[in-house]
């Protein structure tokens, strides 16, 4: 269900929109007599994006992602084609779970707005952020956060990092200089930043993790005194400078990086080296890993290459500070520069 | 008897408890009575579930164990068959398996054989070495009551209490068929294990939306100020289930409901809705004060019991269009059978928060449908500014009620009045929800699951402790006297009704109703 344009896109109409939505859905419930509608909301959600579907697939996204993370979503698509300089139009997500009578809801607001008249926006999501709760920013536009930006762009990029709690981005097909570069100008003045490159790393990280918790293992982490990280790309990418970064900022060991084709891109291996012992994690399919030790322990994780979705399901389960990857970037900088 | 202290385990600086599940040492896992049923349906499907998502340590074994010859290969055959079968809201995948296979071992033995002890201890010696399980292992008993007392003692005869690792015993429910038999068991047990290596499990206490009672009570500051005698005037619990014995008529028929759920489940749910605010949440101090509320039940004296607890059993009906046997007809149950296969209760809490508030606890089997929650009916305002009136006549107020959903439909919601739209002062009750599914959309994660976990993990928090299965032994117990003295005119209600008019009369004679959940 959703409503017509509505411009100018003023935060006032917009809720009033909003309001007549969730009226309308109250009739249904009306006439069955029965709680029919259940209206739900844990965050602000706002998507900006310069891609030509005119904010389509990320609207998408953010009805699939209300599942799990019930939000006011907010697209905000930039785009030549708008018709007005700065529009709008509100919608109601809505999903009946599997076997239930009630249906839930979530709220979506579609903003189009011509490059010029982005740097305008920001007092518009100001008055339509949902009260006292999280302001996640996921930003998608490619263009904006490059560093050939135009003003118009940053002015209109700043509007949104000013009221965000928490900003997301993706570094993934970025030359690793420049991502992190860009991680470090977004967490200047104490800005919370998730990189999905430090998220898709979540898949190694724990299996390996899982492996020194064993107190009967005598041979400690802090024996592995060369790390080994194996890429699919020609030049280490940020998710294996990441990779790099989160190991030897915890036991200082020497870091090499190789290049190894396998399966699909990003990380194929990780070989950690002690005196005594190798331990390899591997990527054997599209859907395994493979734990190899030379004291003989193997075993066969489930491992398929992290969808956007499920990268972002775990973005927003972390709303606060991440000191791991405060660790793992700031060594992964140094890496970088050695 | 002697206190184990357990080594304080190593900083891993790799672990990332922001993002990472929860820690699990590795361990060794025994099941006696790895061909049942419970192995089949809820063990072995959690256990492969936790191997799935990585929440077990991958050094860790599981060895099951029962009277039916087998080899490794042939227990892992007719595992893989249940898994598959009985995994919930999960894939199963070909690949995982194969490795968590590796990790199944097989020894066929008899409880009372002596022998089968010590080949499971040599198992265990092997597995330490080739899975590196450290020397810690869970035993689990999933095997007739009646066998508790002497595997245990078997266990410590055998050395297999003590070892290099930690060493912790699951035991299923009933603990015990009376408070004398419960304390009876408890003794014998403490003979070989010091009271924090049993973990005596209640699936209700590991069901998510029983712990959100806990997170909605203390993790909140506007509820518990209400939370008390002053503004609460009555609480209802129910427990009903559409089904009937469903194959266990032989076992049924000597539990019945009272001892089935009231005394194990419904009273630690009782517990956990009424209990004080723990000083730290951990597991000494949350079950310190789930003991401390259920030794505050007023044990009914023996001519109290007929007033405030009612007996039921189903009898035949025709449901949905379809013939519903009476209790008695099912199979394997005598045809003058005795057993409440409905219990209905009114408790009341002897503290300074409770005093004078009734609790009525009420569970059945062919009841219309599934559902458990817990009601909590509040007070209704001094002064009845918006009373309404009824059919009959009278004018009643509607208070406001809080109902938390345990199943099917998980969640909280608060019924409030509210002007309905237009002119003149007409109100209504309204529902405020909060649906579990809909705002953590994620999969839960199953009672057995978090209950293995937590054994894994050494936290009994969510497990009972001996003074609080005794505590609710002794409040049932003047009732189970007093029933096993009572010629019951049963069948009194038919199957697919909310229980027998007794039970209503119960309700009624405090000036309150049943609600329909």
């Amino acid at each position: 269900m959703s409503s017509s344009v509505i411009f100018p896109a003023q935060p006032e109409q917009i809720l009033k929109g909003l309001g007549k939505l969730w009226t309308s859905l109250g009739q249904e419930e009306k006439q069955q007599g029965k709680p029919t509608v259940l209206r739900a909301c844990a965050m602000t959600l706002i998507v900006a994006t310069d891609e030509e579907d005119n904010g389509y697939a990320a609207s998408q996204f953010i009805s699939e992602l209300m599942r799990e993370h019930p939000s006011r979503g907010i697209v905000l698509a930039v785009s030549d084609k708008a018709e007005h300089g700065l529009e709008a139009r509100v919608l109601a997500q809505c999903w009946k779970p599997f076997g239930k009578a009630q249906q839930i809801c979530c709220e979506q607001i579609e903003i189009t707005a011509k490059p010029d008249s982005w740097p305008n926006v920001g007092p518009t999501l100001i008055g339509l952020t949902a009260a006292d709760l999280p302001v996640i920013f996921w930003c998608r536009h490619r263009a904006a956060l490059s560093p050939n930006a135009t003003e118009e762009q940053k002015t209109g990029l700043q509007a949104v990092l000013d009221i965000s709690t928490k900003v997301i981005i993706d570094t993934n097909s970025h030359d690793a200089a420049a991502a992190l570069e860009l991680v470090s100008w977004l967490r200047k003045n104490d800005r919370i930043v998730a990189d999905l490159e430090w998220t898709r790393l979540t898949a190694w990280r724990q299996p390996i993790a899982q492996i020194f918790d064993n107190p009967a293992r005598s041979n400690k982490f802090a024996n592995f005194r060369i790390i080994e990280i194996h890429h699919a790309e020609d030049k280490p990418s940020p998710l294996a400078l990441y990779a790099a970064g989160w190991l030897s900022s915890i036991s200082g060991a020497r870091v090499a990086f190789r290049q190894e084709k396998g399966f699909g891109s990003g990380l194929q291996r990780i070989r950690l080296l002690s005196e005594e012992e190798t331990i390899e994690f591997e990527r054997t399919g599209p859907e395994c890993m493979h734990l190899f030790s030379t004291n003989g322990r193997e075993r066969t994780y489930n491992y398929s290459e992290p969808s956007l979705y499920s990268l972002l399901h775990e973005e927003l389960s972390v709303i606060g500070n991440d000191p791991a990857f405060d660790r793992a970037f700031a060594r992964a900088q140094e890496l970088l520069h050695a | 008897m002697s206190v184990v202290v357990q080594p304080v385990p190593e900083i891993n600086l790799l672990q990332d408890p922001l993002r990472f599940d929860r820690r699990v040492p590795p361990c060794a896992v025994v099941i006696f009575g790895a061909s049942g049923d419970l192995s089949k349906r809820k063990l072995l499907p959690s256990l492969y579930r936790l191997f799935y998502e990585r929440r077990i340590s991958p050094s860790f074994a599981v060895i099951g164990s029962s009277r039916t010859p087998m080899s490794d290969d042939q227990f892992r055959d007719r595992m893989k068959e249940s898994v598959s079968k009985f995994l919930e809201d999960a894939p199963f995948d070909e690949d995982i398996w194969g490795s968590f296979a590796q990790c199944l071992f097989y020894v066929p033995g008899d409880l009372g054989n002596p022998e089968s002890y010590d080949h499971i201890r040599n198992k265990l010696d092997e597995v330490e070495e080739s899975h590196q399980t450290a020397g810690n292992v869970l035993f689990y008993l999933s095997t007739q009551p009646s066998y508790y007392a002497e595997a245990v003692k078997a266990l410590g005869a055998h050395g297999l209490t003590k070892g290099r690792g930690w060493r912790r015993v699951i035991i299923e429910k009933p603990f015990g068929h009376d408070l004398q038999s419960a304390r009876k068991l408890n003794e014998e047990i403490h003979t070989v294990l010091d009271e924090s290596n049993i973990y005596r499990i209640d699936h209700y206490l590991g069901k998510e939306t029983v712990q959100n009672i806990l997170a909605f009570r203390f993790g909140n500051g506007i509820f518990e100020p209400l939370w008390n005698r002053r503004y609460v005037d009555h609480v209802q619990i129910t427990a009903a289930e559409s089904i009937g014995v469903e194959g266990r008529g032989g076992y049924y028929q000597e539990a019945g409901a009272l001892r089935d759920m009231i005394q194990n489940h419904l009273s630690q749910v009782m517990a956990t809705v009424t209990m004080e605010p723990p000083t730290l949440f951990d597991a000494n101090n949350v079950r310190d004060e789930r003991a401390k509320l259920l030794r505050a039940v007023r044990i009914m004296k023996p001519e109290d019991v007929p007033k405030y607890a009612v007996a039921g059993q189903y009898g035949p009906a025709k449901v949905g269009g379809q013939d519903m046997p009476g209790f008695r007809q099912e199979p394997s149950v005598d045809p003058n059978a005795q057993t409440d296969t409905y219990a209905a209760v009114t408790f009341f809490i002897d503290n300074w928060r409770w005093a004078g508030v009734p609790f009525y606890i009420r569970t059945g089997k062919r009841m219309p449908k599934r559902v458990t929650d817990i009601a909590i009916q509040f007070k209704a305002p001094p002064l009845g500014l918006f009373q309404q009136e009824t059919k009959s006549g009278l004018r009643e107020v509607r208070p406001n009620l809080l109902v938390l959903r345990i199943q099917p439909e998980e969640g909280i919601s608060l019924r409030f009045l509210s002007k309905s739209p237009g002119g003149g002062m007409r109100v209504r009750p309204v529902s405020m929800d909060f649906n579990y599914g809909s705002s953590f959309g994620e999969r839960s994660p199953t009672a057995y699951e978090t209950l293995l976990l937590d054994a894994m993990a050494g936290d009994p928090t969510l497990y009972t402790r001996q003074d609080m299965v005794d505590a609710s032994w002794q409040i049932v117990q003047p009732i189970l006297d007093a029933w096993a003295q009572t010629k019951f005119d049963f069948p009194n209600y038919p199957a697919g009704s909310w229980g027998p008019k007794a039970s209503d009369d119960m309700l009624a004679r405090q000036g309150h109703v049943w609600r329909i959940p």
